[in-house]
This record gives C-alpha cells, structure tokens and sequence, in this order.
C-alpha cells in the first residue's frame, strides 16, 4: 500500500518537476554572512568567552574550572544541594557526584558529558548514547564540557559530528521555557529548569 | 522642462485642492504643467481584485494618454507603483513606469529639490506611508526630507509604516478588519495637528473613520502641504 | 480538520466585535515576536541569508525526487521505517496499524500542524488511545477544544485570565495561580503522560536528505520527551520539508528561530536519525522510529507553475507576526489551518481555491510579509495569482464583478467617466449608503464628502 503510494508520489513530484527550470544549490554560505570571528560581547573572541555570554543570556548557568583539582572541589560542593542523582553512562568517574543514585524520574539533578558545543547559539551538543532520560527528566541538569569542544560556529560544530551521528544528536542551548500562558515566560516547562555547563580546561586565551 | 500631471481617479474627485496645489507647486519651480484631459484611472482597482483583462485594458488607455509625456507626476504613491511595478507585467513594457514618477519623488530625485520654502515652520504632523509608496517604490525619505526641511516637525509615530487597512476594494470586502486597523493607527497617533500621507485612498479611509468617531483630526494630502511649504517663503 | 475558510468576513467581525480582547492579545504577541524577530537580525546580512535561503529551498523542491529517495534510503540504513501518504487516510492508516499492533493505548504528541491537517487527534481517540498535546499552548486549546491560532504560539489569543479560569476547572489550580503555578499544574499531568505513554508521536520542521535526519526546534522540552521516552515515535514530515545537506542545517535552525521568536536557536533542537536500539545499542530512547512522508496537496501544489514558491515555507510564523490584517483577528478567523498570508497562498494549493476563496483577498496587500519571509517567499505577488484565478473561475461576487466591468468601460471612454463623475455628485448620500459596497464602507466609515469642483473642472476654469 505504501509502496504504490511511493510510487505515485515520487511520479506526481518528477512531472511536477519536469518542465520547470532547475536551480542549483547556492553551495555554503557566503563568508560575509558568517564572520569567521565567533559570537558575544565585543571584545571576547575566544570561542569559549562567546558561548558563555550566549548560554548565560538565554538563562543557562556557566562555571569556568580550570584543572580537574578544582572541577572536583567545585563538585563536592554544588552535589552538595542534592539528595540524588542519575548519571549519564559517558561521565568519567571522577566528575560524577557522590551522591546516592536514582531513576532519572526521580532524581533531582542529572549530569551528562557534552559532545561538542558552539559559541554562535549557545548551544550543548548532546548525544543519545549517553541516554536521553537524564538530560531531560530531573529538574537540574548538570552538562560537563571541554574546553577543546567547544566550536565557534553551530555549522562547524555539527560539521564535526556529521560521520558518527548517534540515533538522536541534540542541542541544548538553555533552560526549558514557555511564553504560552498569557506571552509570559516561565521556565522548567518540561525540560529541566536549571542547566548548567561546567567547562573544563585550560584558559586559552584569545584565539578560537 | 514639461510634466504631465496624472491626477488619479480619487485626486480628481476628492482631492481636486490638492492635485491644483500640485500644480502651484510644480509651476513655483519654473515646471510647465499639462493636463491629458483623456486620463481617468491606473486601473489599480481592478488589478487588486484580480480583474487582470480589465486592468490591462485601463492599462493601454492610461498608456496611450501618456504616450507622448516626458514625465509623468502623481500626487498619489500607489498609483505612480502601479505605473512602474505593474504596467510592465501587464503590457509588457516598463517603459512608462520609467518616466512616471510620485510627486515627492520627482521634486527629490529628478528635480534635486529637498529645500521647497520656509512655509511649514512650528507645524507639528504625523506622516502615514502608504504602503505601494513605502515597499514598492521605494520611498520614504522624500516626503520626509521635504515637510521637515521646510521647518516641519514630523512627530514619531510607532505605527506610521503599518498598513492603515485601506487596500482598494479590501475596504469593503472584510469592512470590520479594514476598520480595526484604521482604529489601530487612529488610536497610536500621537499629539498633531495634521496627519499627512501621498495616498488618496488611506486618507479618505482614516478620514472616514476619524471622523465617524469624532476624532476630530485633520487629514491633508502631501501636495498640499508641499505647497504650503514653497508658498510661506517670503 | 474541516476547513471554514468561506466564513473570514464573518467570523473575523465576530472576533473582533464580540471578544475583543483576543485582537489585543494578538496584537501585542505578535507585537513582541517581531520586535525579537527584528533585533535578531541586527547586525547580520539578512538579505544575503534569505537569498541563500531561498536557493537552498528551491534547489531541495526542483530536485525533490532525488532528495526523498536519498532521505528514505538513508532513514532505512539506520533502522527506521519509512511510510508514504498521500491522503489524510493514508496517514490514518498508519497510525491504526502500529496502534494495533502494539496494543498502542495512550500517546504523548508534540505540535504538528501537519496533524491538523490531516485531522489526526481525532481519529487515535476514536481508536481509543487516550492523546495528550504535550507543548503547553496546545495542551490549552486541547483542554478548550479549539484549533490553533498561530503556527508558533497555538494560544496567543488567550489571556492569563482565560488559562486561570480554564486550568481551575480542569485541573483545581487556584483562580489567581500566577504563570509559573499553572506551568507546573500542566507539567505534573504532562510529566505522567511523558512516562507512560506507548507513543510519542512529533511533526518535523526539516529532513535532511544526506543524512536522514529529522530536525525539531521548540523551547520547552516536550518534544525533546516525546521523542525519546515513549517505545515507539512516529514523525509526520511533509515532502516539501526535504534540505538537500547536513550542512545547510545548521544555518535553517538558526534562520527559522531569529525569524520566529529572535531566539540565536530554539532551546532544544532534536536531530533524530533512527531508533537507539538498532543504531547502537543506547541505553534508551525508541525502539522504533517511523516517518510519514506525506503529500496531502503537496504535490499538486508543486506542479503549480506559480505557487510552487509557496513551499519553500519554513513555518517560522514571521509574516503572521507583521501581517496587520492577522494582527487584529488572531488565526481562527482564517478557518484553516494555516493562517495569516501563508495560508492563503499556501491553502488554495493543498486543498483548492472552492474551499478557500476568501483568503486570498483576507489582505490589503501591504507587502509587509514578504519583507519578512526567511525564504523569499512572494507572497503578494501569489496573492494576486490566487485572486486572478478566483475571478477566472466565476468564484468572486457577482455584484463585485458587474461594478469593475463597469468601472472600466467608464475608465476607457472618457466621456463616460466624466458622467460618472457627475453622477456621483448629485447622488443624495442617503441613497449612496444604501448601494453595494458604499454600504460596507459606511458601516463603519462616514462615506467621502463629495463636493465642490472635480480637478478636471479646476483646469477647465485656470489654476492660478
């Protein structure tokens, strides 16, 4: 049944097609559209200072940890807030709360390992092979990000990903949100209310 | 150097003082005027209603009156728009469109006129840009250029580039929501004297239903307050 | 969904005559989502995008075969199912198998506009799935039985006050709950659906051919949750939807949320190649992904040698949001589906200029929305197309036809407009109010004063 569908689909859209003029694909965009300098106030042109800036203006929460010492230090103490958690598989030992484990239902924070990330949206990149139900279940969602990850441009940084596509790649690039009772915004709609990334690694400095 | 002044169908009912100003106005500038007495309507009614036949018939009239005009003037933008950005379609030939041009387009952009006279000093008026004007013939600086360069001051107005719900035989054909943006320019206007806009059609619309809610605003067309602006020149 | 198009007049003067306030809620949303939609673009070269833009979208739907083929074999490459409807049925069908099959009792549903098209929620309730809308304004107009207002925000014509009064009854949230309270009312319920639902089922704002990807921008999580929670998601994608690359994504994301809401990006974007388990052994998500590719009008409107541009439509919702004829109705006056100047170039296309004849002419062709089409879309030049063919096809008032054929005759002889012109002065204004058309005008206008000397006359007489 579908099959003939197919059939007479794809044949409605060749005649349709068939006297028309062809246009060709523009190609990429043109560079005077998409300066190669990445995005945020003037002045910061490293990469990681323009994510910052748009994560934190759509509502996310940044923390800069410079050596895994300090991303520990800081962990004890934000888990802190905290009676559970439900843990991404791709978070290493080490930067995972020690805190009792829970179903993602039930947890107050989930954490996860982001795969990329791009200055120009603000935008994690997140993968489904870590598991989706800790990214979105609990109300705080705590996303670990590497300096190195982090890409200037949201096309360079899917660009990156483009060969090992898992079965959902997404792109997390605030708290949850909604203006639609009465055109005011209220956040935690669904998704998580809280989002934080937590940057790991080395300042470096201006320079994408 | 010769125009022809093309004065529209609703310029020469409704708005004669105006399309006469006009006159004034062009001739102040050592302009001759004439007046093909065989002209009557663009067609724009009919090309907006989808009556293409009919438009183009009105079209090859319009076009065989101005045949032999060096320039042609509107004191209408949607009119001169028609002219330019439609008659090609319909006849095929731009060839009229490039010698038609809106009255404040014409003193601004063929003449080089943007200082006309002293005359409007201390006014305090809102300007409406019609839509064909604004988006199609690209203008809107003009008309600014010459009320203000004339000592007018053209008050702020958020919504003075909204349509203001005219749109031809639209007027009549959805009255209620033709009314409600009427109301919504009425109601954002700010503290002026004089609404002015270069097109007959808004002016009659927004007059018609200031007045029918005791609004007490006055509508001018732009000829006549250019000519004001030249005629108060000492 | 049954179409009302024929009514636009009437129903329009009854919103903005008996409920008022939904012209002012819609006013100031659409207000707002354009004052964003213009800061958002500040310092880019919109112009430079939109023409990009606009060539990708022509080049995907001028080489749409090729693209879908590539898409499905891609989609089967990675596990999921490929479906192809042409009707409304067709997509009903599908539906009812997999319910059946997998015992399919309740469902969790992310905004689609094409699942209003086609009528979906109720046909899966009369299958007896109980269907929970999942985005927060179209679980409102779920809960108020009414089709959706806007693309963007189903339920901008509602107010604070309506959705207290209506979550109180439903849901025993305090009359004066604040939006953050109703927000977690609604949450609660939803959050429970989320986890027990058999089916997550999710529209799709793109297709990507190379990599058969099904891309969805929102920004409160549901369809993030309706597509990874539920065992089985089903995606209702139109062919029209096809982008030929992974890399022209990254640019239509970014260029579909600036122009509707002035957001960089949607707060979670979903790009969906197949299901978890056959992929890669993930820990979870479905177990299996369906597409529907659909045509429903499509086609035919593709093989429209004038209105095909219509769908390179991103359904951004940006020339609702500067339409000033939309702005003062809200979308239920337009009867269908797609409202404001995208429904009425794009309806006479997919379901015909009989059911939809008014919408063409539900504008005063102020140009404004074309300004603001991410795809270049020439919107009032395909309204003129649509009117054109409405008259060609003896759908326009007949009264209205009569009037302009006499209109010009009197505009091609001379003579005859000038005895019109004088006709029109001795009309006593009480008869002129009463004739067809001035009656409309005078409804809620004083008619023009007609007096004094035409400029004709003036001539005549020497202008000093």
């Amino acid at each position: 049944m579908s099959q003939e569908a197919r059939k007479r689909i794809l044949g409605r859209v060749r005649d349709a097609n068939r006297d028309r003029e062809t246009v060709a694909h523009p190609g990429p965009l043109p560079e005077a559209v998409e300066p190669p300098v990445p995005f945020g106030k003037a002045g910061r042109t490293d990469s990681v200072g323009a994510f910052e800036d748009r994560f934190r203006a759509a509502g996310g929460e940044v923390v800069r940890l410079f050596e895994e010492g300090s991303a520990q230090r800081w962990l004890k103490e934000f888990a802190s807030e905290f009676e559970s958690v439900a843990v991404c598989i791709g978070v290493p030992d080490d930067l995972q709360p020690d805190l009792p484990a829970a179903p993602s239902s039930d947890a107050a924070l989930g954490v996860s390992v982001a795969v990329g990330a791009a200055a120009q949206t603000g935008s994690l990149l997140l993968s489904s092979r870590e598991g989706h139900q800790s990214q979105l279940l609990p109300p705080v969602h705590l996303v670990w990000l590497r300096v190195q990850d982090v890409y200037g441009t949201l096309g360079d940084a899917l660009e990156g990903r483009r060969e090992n596509l898992p079965a959902t790649l997404a792109l997390h690039s605030g708290p949850s949100k909604s203006a639609d009772i009465g055109q005011m915004i209220v956040t935690g709609v669904h998704g998580p209310g809280r989002i934080i990334a937590a940057i790991v690694g080395p300042d470096m400095g201006t320079g994408v | 150097m010769r125009v022809s002044l093309f004065v529209t169908c609703l310029g020469d009912r409704f708005f004669a003082d105006a399309a006469a100003d006009a006159v004034r106005l062009l001739r102040s500038l050592d302009i001759e005027v004439d007046f093909p007495t065989g002209q009557t309507c663009c067609g724009q009614p009919a090309w907006n209603a989808g009556h293409v036949p009919e438009a183009r018939r009105m079209a090859a009239y319009t076009a065989k009156v101005f045949a032999d005009a060096e320039h042609v003037v509107l004191p209408s933008g949607s009119c001169a728009a028609m002219l330019r950005c439609t008659y090609p379609h319909l006849l095929g030939s731009s060839e009229l469109g490039e010698r038609s041009y809106e009255l404040a387009e014409f003193l601004v952009d063929v003449l080089g006129v943007t200082v006309l006279g002293g005359g409007l000093e201390g006014r305090r008026l809102a300007y409406h840009h019609g839509c064909h004007a604004l988006r199609e013939l690209g203008v809107q600086s003009q008309p600014m250029q010459l009320l203000t360069s004339a000592g007018a001051r053209v008050v702020p107005w958020e919504m003075d580039q909204e349509c203001c719900g005219f749109g031809g035989l639209f007027s009549v054909k959805a009255p209620e929501v033709s009314v409600a943006m009427a109301d919504r320019k009425l109601e954002t206007l700010p503290e002026v004297e004089t609404v002015v806009s270069a097109d007959g059609g808004c002016l009659l619309h927004l007059d018609g239903r200031a007045r029918r809610r005791g609004m007490g605003i006055h509508f001018r067309s732009l000829a006549s307050l250019l000519w004001e602006a030249r005629r108060g020149n000492p | 969904m049954e179409i009302h198009s024929r009514d636009y007049r009437q129903r329009a003067r009854h919103i903005i005559q008996e409920t008022p306030e939904v012209r002012e809620a819609v006013t100031a949303a659409t207000q707002t989502f354009d004052d964003h939609r213009r800061a958002a673009f500040d310092d880019l070269d919109r112009d430079a995008l939109r023409r990009w833009a606009e060539g990708v979208k022509s080049h995907a739907l001028t080489h749409l075969e090729e693209y879908l083929q590539e898409a499905e074999a891609r989609l089967l490459e990675r596990g999921a199912q490929v479906h192809w409807a042409e009707t409304a049925s067709d997509v009903h069908q599908v539906f009812q198998h997999i319910v059946a099959k997998h015992g399919v009792r309740r469902a969790v549903k992310a905004k689609s506009m094409l699942s209003e098209e086609i009528g979906l929620n109720p046909f899966l309730e009369a299958c007896g799935v109980e269907l929970f809308e999942t985005d927060l304004g179209e679980y409102i107009i779920q809960l108020l039985g009414e089709p959706p207002s806007h693309i963007v925000g189903p339920a901008i014509h509602r107010s604070l006050e309506d959705v207290q009064g209506l979550f109180h009854d439903r849901l025993g949230t305090p009359f004066d709950a604040s939006p953050e309270e109703l927000a977690k009312a609604a949450r609660r319920v939803l959050r429970d659906a989320f986890l027990t639902a058999d089916l997550g089922i999710s529209g799709g704002n793109f297709l990507v051919a190379e990599t058969g990807s099904i891309a969805l921008i929102e920004n409160e999580g549901n369809i993030r949750m309706s597509t990874s929670l539920p065992r089985i998601h089903v995606a209702l994608v139109g062919i029209e939807k096809v982008l030929p690359r992974w890399a022209d994504l990254p640019t239509f994301l970014q260029v579909t949320s600036k122009s509707a809401t002035g957001q960089p990006v949607g707060t979670f974007v979903s790009i969906i190649q197949g299901p978890g388990c056959l992929v890669g052994q993930e820990p979870d998500g479905p177990e299996e992904f369906h597409v529907i590719l659909v045509d429903c009008g499509r086609t035919r409107l593709l093989a429209d040698p004038e209105a095909w541009e219509a769908l390179r439509c991103v359904r951004c919702g940006a020339c609702l949001n500067v339409c000033p004829v939309y702005r003062q109705t809200g979308g239920h006056a337009y009867g269908y589906v797609y409202s404001g100047p995208i429904g009425a170039i794009i309806g006479p296309g997919l379901v015909g200029l009989g059911e939809t004849v008014p919408l063409p002419f539900a504008s005063s062709l102020c140009g404004a929305c074309e300004e603001v089409c991410p795809v270049r879309i020439p919107i009032p030049k395909l309204l003129h197309v649509w009117r054109q063919r409405a008259v060609e096809r003896g759908l326009t008032d007949g009264a209205e036809r009569s009037i302009l054929d006499l209109w010009a005759a009197a505009v091609t002889h001379p003579r005859l407009f000038g005895w019109v012109e004088k006709l029109m002065a001795i009309i006593p204004e009480w008869v002129s109010r009463r004739l067809p058309m001035l009656r409309d005008w005078n409804s809620g206008r004083e008619l023009p004063v007609v007096e004094g000397r035409t400029f004709r006359e003036l001539w005549e007489e020497g202008i000093e």
